[in-house]
């Protein structure tokens, strides 16, 4: 079965003093992982940068492998880094116009995290805004879309309809169909046509000002 | 310390993360954190840590997974207090 996860996390919204407390990054890091920052490849990533880099990964991991596992509860630590390194590779899919902003602010990262029995592949971004990331169960990320828009309303409710928005204006690009969007009996979101679930894993984020979605689609597939 | 006090401040802990203020004064051992206050997961760890230096406790990782719904925090809240009396 396919899943979907992503995450966003605005970075004016973090408190910087708290994050490099112990008591605080000890219960989102690992051992391993606080021991691998001093790491070289690192030597251009804040150590603040680094705690919410490995919580959007966790937390993307979290969300693919909740839709497998409805039973599964979010444990940070449990989600381990094998691998992480930076990345020249580009994402296949980001539609906000942040994403043209001059490369030398931009750092991509990509890798792998386990969770027990589970691994995934995680690929992020960090702005001077935002980190986000999306995750996948292969190293492939050919069929994975995904796409981050700013928005003017940080209320939970318009975030919300905000980051739907953003989803369906994508699919509905790539559809004849007339597509909605509901809810499975977990609360899931799904992707219907005339009520037909279209099996469409999605995975919807919002942070403060940003929003964001994945998704996962083979572009031969569609219709 | 009693369910209902510790009921009430964690109504404190949690007003900074949650903007449904009139959920928050509402809430029950069901209430849900995400779901009912639409907190940022990643603010449940800052009221993990705000409950820890209020009653100052330490919270572990598998006991902090359980901390989801209120009813839930006041368990693990009362636990930890008791523990370390």
């Amino acid at each position: 079965m396919k899943s979907a996860g992503n995450d966003i996390v605005a970075l004016s919204r973090v408190n910087k003093h708290r994050t490099g407390q112990f008591n605080f990054y000890s219960k989102i890091l690992s051992i391993p992982e606080q021991e691998l920052y001093p790491n070289q490849q690192f030597s251009k990533l804040s150590f603040v940068n680094y705690v919410w880099l490995l919580w959007s990964v966790k937390e993307s991991s979290y969300k693919y492998l909740k839709r497998l596992i409805p039973e599964l509860k979010f444990t940070p630590t449990k989600f381990v880094i094998q691998q992480i390194e930076n990345s020249t590779e580009l994402f296949n899919e980001v539609e906000n116009s942040l994403w043209q902003t001059p490369k030398t602010s931009e750092a991509f990262y990509c890798g792998k995290v386990l969770h027990e029995s589970h691994s995934f592949y995680f690929r992020s971004k960090i702005s001077d805004e935002w980190i986000a990331t999306v995750v996948n169960d292969t190293l492939d990320f050919e069929n994975v879309w995904w796409g981050i828009q700013a928005i003017d309303e940080t209320n939970h409710y318009h975030q919300s309809k905000a980051a739907k928005v953003l989803l369906m204006n994508k699919l509905n690009s790539l559809f004849t169909d007339n597509l909605e969007i509901g809810k499975n009996s977990v609360g899931y979101p799904v992707i219907l046509t005339n009520s037909r679930d279209l099996d469409i894993p999605v995975s919807l984020s919002h942070d403060d000002r940003f929003v964001a979605y994945s998704f996962i689609l083979n572009p031969l597939n569609n219709n | 310390m009693d369910r209902e006090t510790v009921l009430v401040e964690l109504k404190k802990v949690m007003a900074p993360y949650t903007e449904n203020k009139e959920m928050l004064e509402g809430i029950n051992d069901d209430t849900d954190l995400i779901k009912d206050l639409k907190i940022n997961s990643a603010n449940l760890v800052d009221i993990i840590i705000d409950a820890e230096s209020k009653y100052n406790i330490e919270i572990d990782f598998e006991s902090a997974a359980e901390m989801y719904k209120v009813g839930n925090c006041i368990d693990v809240i009362m636990k930890k207090a008791n523990q370390s009396a």
